[in-house]
């Protein structure tokens, strides 16, 4: 339970920031900002149901996680590292291309990343865990 | 491999939700099982052997034995 409440923590902690961030004026609305903060949203989104998914797991009186749960978190996580190894090199190889500034791109990345992951975990809960 | 978990569910009219409940897992594990989504650790298939009173190996097939593949 404890986990469940630390995800919806962060995840209200992110929101607020990325609220803040834009009252503070230093939202222009280009496309730039438009997409990184849909990826923030996206990210958010999912972390918050995960938090949900563990909560009606709780209302069931079912383990919150079990070893399918785990082991789908540890096979997304793993090609989403192998993917990210992928991802960096090609930030690396735009990055004197681009106007974008470093630390820009390095938020891009890291946000890349969760993407990444989000995407990995779907696959592996579509295609399933099978190692036989 | 593949497993006969739905069927011996069906004939002691089980649901998935009280047999999760039983070895101690989420339904969805047991979905994903019956969908040959995923092959269980060795815990799991003893405990959902155990609970149906039969030997592993008469639950949990390998397709190289000589039984009949689930249709679902």
């Amino acid at each position: 339970m404890k986990r469940t409440i630390l995800m919806f923590v962060i995840s209200a902690l992110v929101l607020v920031t990325l609220v803040l961030w834009a009252l503070k004026g230093h939202f222009t609305g280009n496309i730039q900002e438009i997409g990184m903060s849909g990826i923030v949203l996206v990210v958010v989104g999912f972390a918050i149901y995960l938090g949900v998914s563990r909560l009606r797991s709780h209302k069931l009186h079912e383990p919150a996680e079990d070893e399918l749960s785990k082991k789908v978190m540890m096979r997304a996580s793993s090609l989403a590292y192998y993917i990210s190894i992928y991802l960096w090199l090609f930030v690396m190889s735009i990055s004197d291309k681009t106007t974008l500034e470093a630390h820009s791109l390095v938020g891009a990345g890291i946000l890349g990343m969760a993407v990444v992951f989000l995407l990995c975990w779907i696959g592996v809960k579509v295609f399933g865990t099978k190692n036989v | 491999m593949y497993n006969r978990i739905k069927e011996l569910r069906a004939r002691q009219d089980l649901s998935q939700l009280e047999l999760a409940r039983l070895v101690g897992v989420r339904r969805e594990t047991i979905v994903f099982l019956e969908k040959g989504k995923y092959n269980p650790s060795l815990r799991l298939a003893h405990d959902i052997a155990k609970y149906f009173r039969l030997p592993i190996e008469q639950v949990f097939l390998f397709d190289d034995e000589a039984a009949p593949k689930p249709t679902a």
